[in-house]
């Protein structure tokens, strides 16, 4: 029997669920099995409700799935949630304070057991103690994965988890669990490995060695990150006043010479729109990163969107180049911001990566390990490099519009820069000749941009009925033709990393034949749909919308595309 | 030996005749070069205003950015780069208004940059609104009945944040401004001069005879500028006398003093380690 399940962790914050969810899939990954785990929190640090649900599997999974097999439930709240999504023979496994529920229920008395093992605050310990061995996990590896999180604290602590751990073991040891299924040891298939962290990862790898913030979820992640990660090495991460000075510090540094980045949602990133524009018409390489969170204003702020998409292809006034993308799994959230980085020196442009709650905040499993490059290009341009240093000219009118890139006082080179439209050597002009060259430069890098972009991934892109999808919905997607190819019927899809400037020629390439095209997006306006008519004239037979701020499903998409068939 | 000749620049000078910016762009010159500060190692940051338009009349490196944010972009290319002298030239509603929050942030950091605020008490770009400077009661054609709110109190504010260079120049004291700007710059850490100047298209109050009657030099008189309880009683005399000259200061470490690794040397320095980054990645 294949294992393929659901363990949905829930209760308040401040409770502990996300150790009891780390604590699990670290169990998992260690035992050879593919896991995935979404964290679902409220934007409140005590109080309310929380969970953490991860699919356990022994094949490769890339989204979660709406089916709870066993719930954990630390409060009366996740009972009534949650219960729902529970199938036959699923079981609940509730501290014994709480009474009644519509699906079977074993009552552990998580918080007593938790006083005898040492403290109430391991309450959680117990739980996810209970909660393997019903899917008949050996002991030995959970105390396995408890030695490495509390190994470095006082030991106490760690005697105090495992007595935890076995308490909750032993408190269902009795009992049959539908889905229980052999614990064989297996090769481990990869590292746990969230959004937030392959970004900051990628940075590094980037050579990036300065990140200017202002906190907001769910973008702190990827700072936190680096934070955690640079200890001991030359990389400056400053929290900034708010997001303008925090995107102007990173032009600043940028144009100093160092790689920059900063990390936003959606409100951080309106207040640096105009610092967007100063770096395109400034030709800046910044890298800014938007972990989009439903909107406006303040919106759902630890929640998931892909609402962001046609904001940022176009936020700043007026116009000029950038790039645009949008990862669509970890692993390429490192190789896209390690792109990103690149490609904003080399055309000397900002580079956004689009992601989102979900990809940033949600644990996968990583087959590959990351692999950093082994020497980074800067594009820039030395005294030696110049013809005459003495009459640089920061801006100059080349044919494909990128000008050699000096750096101020590391030369006889002046580089002067300015924000209001310039002279080739950056001098203020507003002469009406000049204005249309410079504006003519700028966009003359585009086409070599465009050469860049990598079209759509196809997956059955010939199927009848495709669907298209971008940035971390992918998993869902996949998954969705899989389950719909099961059930026979015809279907695809294409999904895109690359948004922009918009790779049209390879998408009418990779389209041209595409018979019925559904996007997937999860906003309301069909964004991306919008955005492929306008650049391929494609039509788009419909959209699967989904604007509740949670992930994508599988199951949301298997349940709408009936409309389409 | 540099001269001000130096730092010649032959664009057109966009200014109004008589405007206080020539003597303070006169005297910044006559400080760089008697620093022997070439065009090549001076950054000068600077936002939007007629103070913005600064750097494009001298050479040097510049970094002419937006309105109010010429702070963030110095304090990101001291960072990167912390052996740059970076100078900021700005005006009172391009830093005190504007960027207000980067002021008080930029003091907080003690980030070792010179802030240079060409301070008329007035909107001259946009034509002469009230500025955070602006005394109750200035008239003008947005404000025909006067300011309502407070004046901004720059120097008070500086030291209120821990600023450890505070000082106020006049434009109508060239060589007095010109020693200042050199003293600042020497000094370690983060150092502003709010420079008073006429604004002669839209200030009629605050003219060159109103400040020159006015200042007068704390350097003549027994004053410690290491007395922060002075300095905050200085801080706010405005009326009949004003007095111009360091207010305060005092050394402590700078905001790139206080990062270890920059100790060996600026960011801009450190060169990619394919394997320091892949030992990173191995142990997460």
């Amino acid at each position: 029997m294949s294992v393929d399940i659901t363990v949905t962790i829930g209760g308040e914050a401040g409770q502990g669920i996300q150790t009891v969810g780390d604590l699990l899939a670290q169990v998992c990954q260690r035992a050879g099995l593919y896991v995935m785990a979404i964290n679902d929190f409220e934007s409140r640090i005590r109080g309310g409700h929380s969970f953490v649900q991860i699919r356990i599997s022994d094949h490769e999974i890339f989204s979660p799935r709406n089916d709870v097999h066993l719930l954990i439930a630390l409060d009366r709240q996740t009972v009534i949630l949650h219960q729902g999504r529970i199938p036959d023979g699923g079981i609940i496994l509730s501290d014994e304070s709480f009474s009644e529920a519509e699906k079977p229920l074993m009552r552990v008395a998580f918080e007593k057991l938790a006083e005898q093992a040492g403290g109430k605050i391991t309450a959680n310990t117990v739980a996810a103690g209970s909660c393997l061995a019903l899917l008949g996990a050996p002991f030995d590896n959970f105390k396995d994965v408890l030695s490495v999180r509390f190994g470095s604290k006082d030991s106490s602590v760690l005697d105090k988890n495992i007595k935890a751990a076995e308490l909750g073991y032993q408190a269902v040891s009795k009992a049959d669990f539908k889905w229980a299924f052999g614990w064989e040891k297996r090769a481990e298939k990869g590292v746990l490995m969230n959004g937030s962290k392959a970004i900051a990862l990628g940075a590094l790898a980037a050579d990036c060695r300065f990140a200017s913030f202002y906190p907001m979820s769910p973008a702190t992640g990827v700072i936190r990150n680096l934070t955690a990660m640079t200890e001991g090495i030359p990389f400056v991460v400053e929290q900034a006043e708010d997001e303008i000075a925090a995107v102007n510090m990173v032009i600043g540094a940028a144009f100093a010479g160092v790689r920059s980045m900063t990390s936003t949602s959606g409100g951080g990133f309106c207040l640096m729109t105009e610092g967007l524009g100063l770096a395109g018409i400034a030709e800046i390489p910044i890298v800014i990163i938007n972990a989009q969170r439903p909107g406006p204003a303040t919106g759902l702020p630890t929640r998931t969107a892909q609402g962001d998409l046609l904001f940022v292809i176009n936020a700043s006034q007026d116009e000029f180049p950038r790039f645009v993308f949008a990862p669509r799994s970890v692993d390429e959230a490192f190789y896209a911001t390690i792109r990103a980085f690149e490609l904003s020196e080399k055309f000397q442009v900002p580079a956004i990566i689009l992601t989102d709650q979900f990809l940033s905040d949600s644990v996968f499993l990583i087959r590959e390990k990351f692999i950093a490059p082994a020497s980074v290009s800067r594009f820039i341009a030395v005294d030696a490099d110049l013809e005459d240093p003495k009459n640089y000219h920061r801006f100059a009118v080349t044919e494909s519009g990128v000008s050699p890139r000096a750096l101020p006082c590391r030369g006889t080179a002046l580089v002067t820069s300015s924000g209001n439209e310039h002279l080739e050597d950056g001098h203020i002009s507003e002469d009406k000749a000049n204005r249309t060259r410079m504006v003519n430069k700028r966009n003359a890098k585009i086409a070599a941009m465009i050469a860049e972009m990598n079209g759509p991934n196809g997956y059955f892109e010939d199927a009848g009925i495709l669907l298209i999808g971008w940035g971390s919905c992918t998993g869902a997607i996949k998954e969705a033709v899989d389950l719909l190819r099961e059930k026979n019927v015809d279907a695809g899809c294409l999904t895109f990393s690359d948004l922009w400037p918009f790779p049209a020629e390879k998408v009418m390439d990779t389209m041209g034949k595409a018979k019925k095209c559904v996007t997937v997006e999860l906003n309301s306006a069909a964004q991306f749909k919008l955005l492929l008519r306008q650049q391929t004239g494609i039509n788009c037979a419909g959209s699967i919308l989904k604007y509740d701020g949670r992930p994508l499903f599988p199951q949301d998409i298997i349940e709408q595309i009936n409309d389409f068939i | 030996m540099l001269t001000k000749e130096n730092f010649f620049c032959d664009f057109e000078n966009k200014w109004c005749p008589g405007c206080g910016n020539f003597q303070i762009l006169e005297a910044m010159k006559e400080a760089f070069a008697e620093m022997d500060l070439p065009p090549e190692k001076l950054l000068i940051v600077s936002g939007i205003g007629q103070a913005g338009k600064t750097p494009h009349f001298l050479k040097c490196n510049f970094f002419h950015g937006l309105h109010g944010r010429a702070l963030p972009v110095a304090t990101g290319a001291k960072i990167a780069n912390h052996e740059l002298t970076v100078v900021v030239s700005s005006g009172d509603g391009d830093c005190y208004g504007e960027g207000g929050n980067h002021f008080i942030s930029a003091v907080r950091r003690n980030i070792d940059i010179t802030l240079l605020v060409h301070n008329n008490k007035v909107y001259g770009l946009t034509k002469g609104q009230a500025s955070p400077t602006s005394d109750i009661g200035f008239r003008t054609k947005m404000q025909p009945h006067g300011v309502i709110a407070n004046s901004f109190n720059p120097l008070a504010v500086a030291l209120a944040f821990g600023a450890g260079f505070v000082a106020r120049g006049f434009s109508g004291k060239k060589t007095h401004l010109n020693q200042l700007i050199r003293k600042a710059i020497a000094h370690k850490g983060f150092s502003m001069i709010d420079i008073m100047q006429p604004c002669v298209s839209f200030n009629p109050v605050n003219t060159f005879a109103w400040y020159n009657k006015r200042a007068y030099d704390l350097a003549e008189e027994d004053y410690d500028a290491t007395d922060l309880d002075a300095a905050f009683s200085l801080s706010r005399k405005w009326g009949d006398r004003i007095p111009i000259g360091i207010l305060y200061q005092k050394e402590s470490p700078s905001y790139t003093d206080r990062i270890a690794h920059l100790n060996t040397g600026p960011l801009i320095d450190f060169t990619y380690e394919k394997d320091r980054v892949q030992h990173v990645i191995d142990t997460q």
